[in-house]
């Protein structure tokens, strides 16, 4: 009973979240200066080509009318028409939500696969008091190069030799898998730096915060294996704040790696919401940004669900989220 | 201290391979030699047709104004819808007139122009083009709200003569008409069609062009497939033509290198020296009419530049030969308000304005009360102009100016150049298209010609004057002077202040393409001559 | 006291030696950032001792500058997150109830928006330059320091002291700055350095993108991006800013670490 109430009262607050959403981005679009006319017309538009194309998008209406048709619309699956390209968001949204997703998953699998078993290993073989100097400034350093200045290295040094794989260009999944593969595997692994480096310091923190239980202790004068400790006692209790990081670097890059995108010139999501906001097309910016925030709420509150599976003491009962 | 060797060591391997990028790059750009004269390169045709050609480009058509040509105002759109249709007549190398849809005209007067159409024209649908077609899409260009009607001059009307004949007649002279005709909002339309709403040119390209449109995603990327009914038929020689949009430049250099583009329009004027070790890519720059110019607001409220005294010690102290030197590396050249460069266009050299100097600059803001002026100049951040906004700062001030820069994405700079009457801003940096006519683009100088201008500019009587005057004038010594007259008075006005011609740079594959690219362009539309281009190997 | 431990010291001393390199430039030391001295894409050599970009300017006083520009930017704008989480946090981890709900809501929605879309948006409001990028980088940083600070203030105020200091008959504010506050201070400080660095990478990011500090003014982020065209050509000019950048960055997560292992009590810590 009390975990239905906090369901509930969960999703109440996951939608007055999105709802607050819709108000900021809605303003915010609105607020913008230069004109949807002036972008999308271009300098050379006359005053009436102006109001013709307001009332087409029915942006003469007043603020709060357009907001509430907005919202009933989108509330109806309906995200509008593009002012620019006049195709259906939504659809353009579906074109192109693979493609972030496909890094997506890159990403986080990279940081599972390397970022945990790198924590692990550091950790484990960490003196108790001394820290690791090069492991803390190697992971260090994997958090503190920017998106931007790595993509661009591996863009001018992959453009030179390309070794297999490609950047500049993008082949669809369906067209040719392993072409598509050559394509994205560069701004995958640009965004895994990030992702793997963080990964692994939690993981870290996390294993070494286990490694001082009485537990662990009792475990290690039981004489059991080494592996079988880091297997059955470690990685258990460790897990929550990894999952709790890796789920969250997944609500994080499917929100749009919009650097990334940028800088191959991938067609996904993130790179849809910039160029929009440059041409003023408000209808994609509202979507693509109302998409994404939606994306990020859900993906926390599955996070909830997940850790309360692994550590029922922390899970939802426990309130671990306001 | 291992920390302290770690962090040695990983900025050694970065300078190292800095070091490994620098080796072999100090070789100079030569310059671009033309294989035949008005010509950068020509397409070979010994080589077969056929093929995909991929191309790579800056930026998308994009207008809610759809796909219309009439409608059409820059020159990304025009580029890209030139692929599927075609004008009357069209622009060959070095800014002469040559036919096109038009098989030949004739002047039988000086305010009448009787074109003989082409036999054997049809639309990408089959049907063949009439000159109801031809009639008709003037008439719907000149009943418009296009920008492009100013530039047709005073038609006063289009009339067929039989089935293959259309008679134009202008109320006065108009020297530029046949230049006018030559771009892409003047082409011939689907009239049947359009009339009977079967097709919307806004939302569907069907044109008499070399290529048909397969699929287009906005800002992503277009596909064209050859059309088989295209008159020419040795035309097209490639089969598809695949264009990717690739706003980042870093893109289009990786995607020229490794083979997946066999051409791209470059936006640094360094892109030469970029891929001077590039294996297989040459890089030309094609010169063009276009130029960047200052717009001087003298309608605001409390304008700044509203006496003419300031505006001309504005113009003084540019220095239009640094801008093009250091801004755009040299590849710009210094121009009057007819393009530098155009046959019949001023000597820059020669304007009121570069005679002085920056003393006579100070003198004049001194007798003018603005000693200390400052101001701030509004620019898009897309490069050059940054640059060219950056030299121009320094210019101005060694004539004590201090000018502030503001820059904004292209969206909030028009609405704040163009959304209000009177505009806000102090200054203001863009460019015009400097089209095949060097008194076309002077006409943009009249904004009640050129709506745009009226929220900056005020009308000056006696330019307006001297810019009709120049385009009634026949090609000639005498039109050389009247367009020299109209370049001094617009340099004393200096309301827009004309700097440098903005060069367009293009980079291809020699292993996978055989292009054909004129030496000067007037329409920014690099994709001219892409159906001669021929397909070497694809991927 | 314990002592620093020597990575620690280290990024202390880097980002010293970074603050005395941008003060340089405000004494105008390496030049004129903004002049043309020389000719364009130039090597170093004497006059311009990192070379000259693609204006003929010399880059050194450009990075000085850039240094300079990027460090206050993001110290300015971590400073008013603190202030402003600080405030909100503490306040809405201590009362709880419809107040605490309200600043989390508040809070969550800013937390959905993915980052650098929600420093782009405020550029696009607000125009391009020094505010707009302030203003990211505090509504950027603003939602994890405000949780984690609430999380902390809701840990202190369950301490006997702060129930004593009630019971006693202290007012509401003199309970929060003299026993609260100073206990949920190491978080804040921690979670600074840490919004130091997230400010340092957006300022960058939104400059990289074309939204940021405005020309010809340098920040780490535009010479960069300048840099990083001409990668082949003058590789100078992105190398200087690229490690002063990725230095600045490292050497303030390295100091974060470890001000994190002196100051913040584990219960209080966070566990993501």
């Amino acid at each position: 009973m009390r975990l239905l109430m906090w369901w509930s009262g969960r999703a109440l607050s996951s939608a007055a979240t999105l709802l607050g959403v819709s108000v900021l981005i809605f303003a915010a679009v609105r607020m913008m200066p230069g004109g949807f006319a002036e972008t999308v017309l271009g300098p050379f538009a006359t005053a009436e080509q102006e109001a013709e194309l307001a009332a087409r998008y029915g942006l003469d209406q007043p603020v709060l009318l357009q907001y509430g048709h907005w919202l009933a619309a989108v509330g109806g699956g309906d995200f509008g028409v593009s002012m620019i390209s006049r195709q259906p968001v939504g659809a353009e949204l579906l074109a192109r939500l693979p493609i972030t997703a496909e890094l997506t998953v890159l990403a986080v699998a990279a940081s599972a696969l390397f970022g945990v078993p790198l924590g692990v290993l550091t950790a484990v073989r960490a003196r108790p008091g001394g820290g690791g100097a090069a492991g803390r400034l190697l992971s260090g350093l994997g958090v503190s190069v920017p998106e931007f200045v790595l993509g661009s290295l591996v863009v001018f040094v992959f453009s030179r030799h390309a070794l297999g794989l490609e950047v500049g260009s993008w082949v669809p999944l369906t067209q040719d898998p392993a072409a598509n593969l050559a394509t994205m595997v560069l701004p995958a692994a640009v965004l895994s730096v990030f992702a793997i480096s963080v990964t692994a310091r939690t993981t870290r923190d996390a294993v070494m915060g286990v490694l001082v239980e009485p537990y662990v202790t009792a475990a290690v004068g039981r004489g059991e294996s080494p592996w079988f400790i880091v297997r059955h006692h470690i990685l258990r209790n460790a897990a929550t704040p990894v999952v709790t990081l890796l789920g969250t670097i997944t609500a994080y890059l499917l929100g749009g790696a919009l650097i990334v995108e940028h800088v191959f010139n991938l067609p996904g999501v993130g790179s849809y919401i910039v160029q929009a906001v440059g041409r003023r097309d408000y209808a994609v910016v509202q979507a693509g940004v109302l998409l994404a925030a939606a994306v990020f709420i859900v993906m926390n509150v599955l996070i909830d669900l997940l850790v309360g599976v692994l550590d029922p003491r922390l899970g939802v009962l426990a309130g671990r989220r306001s | 201290m291992r920390p302290i060797r770690l962090a040695c060591g990983v900025t050694a391997v970065m300078l190292a391979t800095a070091c490994a990028a620098s080796t072999g790059t100090t070789t100079a750009p030569t310059p671009d030699a033309q294989e035949s004269p008005g010509y950068l390169t020509v397409a070979d045709e010994k080589l077969p047709a056929g093929g995909t050609l991929n191309l790579a480009v800056h930026i998308d058509s994009g207008a809610a104004t759809g796909y219309d040509p009439q409608l059409a105002d820059v020159a990304t759109t025009w580029q890209l819808l030139s692929l599927s249709y075609e004008t009357l007549v069209t622009i060959g190398p070095d800014f002469s007139v040559q036919p096109l849809l038009a098989e030949k005209w004739e002047t039988p007067t000086p305010t009448e122009y009787v074109f003989h159409l082409r036999q054997g024209v049809t639309f990408s649908n089959g049907r063949a083009m009439t000159a109801d077609d031809v009639v008709g899409s003037l008439k719907r260009l000149l009943a418009s709200k296009s920008v492009w009607r100013g530039q047709l001059g005073p038609v006063k009307s289009v009339t067929k003569d039989g089935d293959s004949t259309v008679k134009v007649t202008l109320s006065e002279p108009y020297t530029p008409f046949l230049a006018a005709l030559a771009n892409v909002p003047a082409a011939v339309l689907p009239m049947k069609e359009i009339d009977d709403k079967s097709v919307d040119p806004a939302t569907t390209l069907l044109g008499t062009g070399p290529y048909v449109v397969e699929n287009h995603r906005q800002d992503v990327s277009w596909t064209f497939k050859k059309n088989a009914e295209y008159w020419a038929k040795e035309k097209p020689a490639a089969d598809t033509l695949n264009i990717t949009i690739a706003p980042e430049e870093a893109a289009r250099i990786a995607a020229l290198q490794n083979g997946g583009a066999a051409m791209a329009t470059l936006g640094n004027v360094d892109s030469s020296t970029m891929l001077a070790g590039a294996k297989d890519v040459k890089v030309v720059t094609q010169a063009t009419t276009d130029f960047y110019y200052l717009m001087l607001n003298t309608q605001a409220p409390n304008s700044k530049v509203a006496d003419p005294k300031v505006r001309q010690a504005i113009n003084i102290a540019l220095d239009a030969q640094q801008i093009a030197d250091v801004a755009l590396g040299g590849k710009g050249k210094p121009t009057a308000i007819t393009p530098a460069g155009l046959p019949g266009a001023c000597d820059p050299a020669a304007l009121p304005s570069a005679a002085k100097s920056v003393d006579e600059a100070k003198k004049l803001l001194a007798e003018a009360g603005a000693q200390n002026l400052s101001f701030t100049l509004s620019i898009f951040n897309t490069e050059p102009a940054p640059a060219v906004a950056q030299v121009i700062q320094q210019n101005l001030q060694q004539a004590g100016v201090t000018v502030k820069i503001e820059q904004m994405d292209e969206a909030s700079w028009a609405g704040k150049v163009y959304g209000k009457a009177p505009a806000e801003f102090d200054a203001a940096l863009s460019w015009f298209a400097g089209y095949a006519d060097p008194g076309m683009v002077t006409k943009w100088w009249n904004p009640e010609t050129a709506g745009f201008n009226v929220g900056f500019m005020k009308p000056d009587k006696e330019l307006n004057t001297l810019i009709d005057a120049a385009g009634e004038q026949p090609a000639g010594a005498e039109r050389d002077e009247a367009l020299a007259a109209v370049c001094a008075k617009a340099d004393a006005d200096a309301q827009m202040i004309p700097l440098v011609t903005r060069p367009a740079t293009v980079a291809y594959r020699t292993d996978a393409l055989s292009p054909s690219l004129y030496a000067t362009e007037g329409y920014g539309n690099v994709l001219r001559l892409v159906a001669d281009a021929r397909v070497k190997k694809s991927r | 006291m314990k002592k620093l431990d020597r990575l620690t010291v280290g990024g202390l001393a880097c980002l010293a030696v970074l603050v005395v390199f941008a003060l340089g430039s405000l004494v105008g030391a390496g030049g004129d950032p903004d002049a043309i001295v020389g000719p364009r894409l130039q090597p170093p050599g004497p006059g311009w001792w990192l070379g000259t970009d693609n204006l003929g300017r010399s880059v050194l006083p450009r990075v000085m500058e850039g240094v300079g520009t990027t460090l206050l930017l993001s110290s300015v704008a971590v400073l008013v997150t603190a202030a402003v989480s600080a405030t909100f946090g503490i306040v809405a981890g201590y009362r709880g109830g419809y107040l605490n709900e309200l600043v989390m809501r508040l809070v969550e929605v800013l937390y959905s928006f993915p980052a650098i879309v929600l420093a782009i948006l405020v550029a696009a409001v607000l125009g391009p330059g020094q505010t707009a990028a302030l203003a990211s980088i505090v509504l950027v940083t603003i939602p994890l320091m405000t949780r984690l600070v609430r999380a902390a203030a809701v840990a202190v105020s369950q301490r006997d002291y702060v129930t004593s200091a009630v019971i006693s008959g202290a007012r509401l504010p003199r309970v929060l700055g003299r026993h609260v506050l100073p206990n949920v201070a190491g978080t804040i400080a921690v979670q600074g350095t840490y919004a130091l660095s997230v400010g340092i990478a957006v300022e960058g990011g939104l400059s990289f993108l074309g939204f940021g500090v405005q020309p010809p003014q340098a920040s780490l982020g535009v010479l960069i991006q300048q840099g990083g065209t001409y990668m082949i050509a003058a590789p100078w000019l992105i190398l200087g800013p690229g490690v002063v950048l990725v230095a600045a960055i490292l050497a303030i997560n390295v100091v974060g670490d470890g001000l994190r292992d002196r100051l913040e009590p584990r219960e209080t810590r966070s566990l993501t």
